[in-house]
């Protein structure tokens, strides 16, 4: 009986100590589900202009209810967002930048709200999966949230962010006002 | 069956090679282990003071280069380089031509926005030949990675790293959108000297550890020669001697130990065995021979008894000096014993100046009355020097009983039986030089030896008269007689 409980905590420890070394104690989960596709969209606009990283491939971002129900806070008479926790966005990313209807997005770029994660940056995972047949994968070092950093201060996308609200690293937050005029990211050529 | 054939290697050579090994692994493992750590945590650190370097001067420059000062930054990282000499940070294009070497750039910026207009260079200087830069198309692929690298050049070393500058969103307006990234940051440390300490700690760790592993195997070698290997070897020898009938050597005891013990032990155990090698030459080979083989329980046997006797010993011992005695004495016994050995006999027992002996097998006779003529020859050759003492001697051939005789203290494997009482009748009516047989001896050995008889013996114990023969010699004449 000794023997068996000895055994068992044996077992038990090393357990515990794997999944400690694997860094990994959740058990694996799907950020991305089937039914992301009735998620609604989070802007209107057409994002089919060339940006850094996907250049002009088209962009499709959807969040799930819980990402919809968020309301930011005033802090410093600025707008200041925080989306919940577990809060999923999925942007597809398609081959063309006017794909058509029977068209499959070729990758999911996905945040995932869960500040608790020590892998989190800026309190997201950011995760990215090639499709078709691609797994959900965690994005190494900072070059997501390097570019996305700039979503809480000015820049050329959506409403520009002119206030420069803490936006949570999202570049088009729910209720954003329609793009102001002016240079439009489009409008630009090659650089250097 | 093929047998295995292994090479000789002494104990010595064995333990020494174990020992090296043994060092080698163990302290050459900690060695390693110890320079890979401090090989490794050197290179670490220098890689992560680069990353943590780059990543100061790229949020830097994210967050307080205004548009149009890039070529400030460009300049303040020349000034750098001048100041630490073995320190330099420098910008490229992400096609890896220095960043403002040419108008290019300005170009492109003053075609994409048109609020401000950056003024063109007029003076480009001549730009050197591109430089290869391993691992560029990792840093300023997408998504791109943070390369770092050792360089040596010029015989120096350096540490470099490639920090990726992202086409910021923000950055788009003047930069356009169609690239991913921007260029990199170029940071490269001199190393050499550190490079120079590293090889010489590594140096002088090798040299130590052959030092110390020699050293030891040494010490450690001598130690265990001493205190193993040695006595070992003297326990061999002393057991070889042993085993070639020398029982003088001893082991020399030097410790208390396994090694002290073994050798007191062995010590004890060549005693034993010298006192029972000497005592076979007092107790019969039937006794020794029935030991070895664990029979104690009686038989009858068929058996030649044959005994000798010096005859008018008794008055010649009066007459002479006790060692003359003695040394006579010995002389007869000793040169008996070896014929009768020789002739295949056993010698049961000395009984004064009397020997009793047997022999077995069915040529038993024979054997005896060789034994017998050639005891008689010995002392008829020898009669001057043996001070005319002479030797009679009996024979008698029949059924004995064969075993231990005596006490639970004191026993003797021997023969007891009629032959045995008539043999040694025999013996006491023979004269000096005399073999008289009994007729059953008389009857296996008569094709080999001449006999004089019968005659009729009264012996004591026995109620009749007994038919005795006189062996005279061989029935064949021997050669040259």
């Amino acid at each position: 009986m000794k023997h068996g409980v000895a055994a068992f905590a044996v077992a038990a420890a090393v357990c515990s100590s794997l999944a400690l070394i694997s860094g990994c104690a959740k058990s694996p989960e799907i950020y991305a589900p089937p039914e992301y596709v009735s998620w609604r969209a989070t802007t209107d606009v057409v994002l089919n202009y060339p940006i850094p990283g996907h250049m002009n491939r088209f962009r499709l971002p959807r969040m799930n209810d819980l990402g919809f129900s968020a309301v930011p806070k005033t802090v410093g008479g600025k707008l200041h967002w925080d989306f919940p926790e577990d809060t999923v966005i999925v942007k597809e990313v398609y081959a063309t930048s006017k794909p058509g209807p029977g068209d499959k997005p070729i990758q999911l770029t996905i945040m995932a709200k869960d500040p608790g994660d020590r892998r989190a940056l800026g309190g997201w995972l950011w995760y990215t999966k090639v499709l078709p047949d691609g797994k959900e994968t965690l994005f190494p070092g900072n070059y997501c949230i390097t570019c996305h950093a700039n979503a809480n201060e000015q820049h050329p996308y959506g409403d520009g962010n002119p206030n420069e609200e803490f936006r949570d690293y999202v570049y088009f937050v729910p209720g954003e006002k329609p793009p102001m005029p002016g240079p439009h990211p489009e409008a630009t050529g090659k650089g250097r | 069956m093929a047998r295995s054939r292994k090479r000789f290697l002494s104990l010595t050579l064995k333990v020494d090679l174990i020992l090296i090994a043994t060092l080698a692994v163990g302290v050459g493992a900690v060695m390693a282990a110890f320079t890979i750590s401090l090989l490794g945590s050197s290179d670490r650190l220098t890689r992560e003071n680069l990353a943590q370097q780059g990543n100061i001067l790229y949020t830097s420059i994210q967050n307080f280069m205004i548009p149009g000062d890039a070529p400030l930054a460009v300049k303040f990282f020349g000034a750098v380089s001048i100041a630490s000499p073995n320190y330099s940070i420098k910008l490229y294009r992400r096609d890896g031509i220095n960043a403002f070497s040419d108008n290019a750039t300005i170009d492109t910026v003053n075609s994409n926005q048109t609020a401000r207009k950056f003024a063109r260079r007029l003076v480009i200087p001549d730009q050197p030949a591109m430089p290869n830069r391993p691992g560029l198309e990792k840093a300023t692929a997408v998504p791109p990675e943070e390369v770092f690298f050792r360089d040596d050049a010029g015989g120096k070393s350096y540490f470099r790293s490639y920090k990726p500058l992202l086409n910021l969103p923000k950055c788009t307006i003047c930069h356009g959108s169609d690239h991913t990234i921007r260029g990199v940051i170029d940071i490269r440390s001199d190393v050499t000297s550190v490079i120079a300490i590293q090889n010489l700690t590594l140096g002088a760790g090798l040299a130590g550890f052959f030092v110390v592993v020699g050293a030891l195997a040494l010490v450690l070698g001598s130690f265990l020669r001493r205190v193993v290997l040695d006595p070992v070897k003297q326990i061999g020898r002393v057991c070889t001697a042993v085993a070639g009938g020398s029982f003088e050597g001893r082991v020399e005891v030097r410790g208390r130990d396994e090694i002290g013990s073994l050798a007191r032990t062995v010590n004890t155990m060549v005693e034993g065995l010298y006192e029972r090698f000497e005592l076979t030459k007092y107790v019969s080979s039937g006794t020794i021979g029935a030991i070895k083989e664990k029979r104690q329980e009686p038989k009858r046997v068929g058996r030649t008894l044959f005994f000798t006797d010096i005859r008018g010993f008794t008055s010649y011992t009066e007459s002479k000096m006790p060692e003359r005695v003695v040394e006579v004495l010995n002389r007869l016994l000793d040169r008996q014993s070896e014929i009768i050995q020789e002739h295949g006999g056993t010698i049961d027992k000395f009984v004064g100046d009397e020997i009793v002996a047997y022999f077995q097998d069915e040529d038993g006779p024979n054997k005896a009355c060789r034994a017998a003529v050639a005891i008689a020859r010995f002392c008829a050759e020898r009669l001057e020097e043996n001070d005319g003492l002479a030797v009679g001697m009996g024979i008698a051939t029949g059924t004995v009983i064969l075993g231990m005789v005596g006490s639970m203290r004191r026993a003797d494997f021997t023969v007891i039986g009629d032959p045995v009482n008539v043999a040694s009748r025999l013996c006491s009516i023979a004269k000096g030089g005399q073999i008289i047989v009994s007729d059953a001896t008389r009857g296996r050995a008569a094709g080999e030896f001449a006999f004089r008889g019968p005659l009729a013996a009264k012996l004591k114990g026995k109620a009749a008269l007994q038919k005795v023969w006189i062996l005279t010699g061989s029935a064949v004449p021997e050669e040259g007689s």
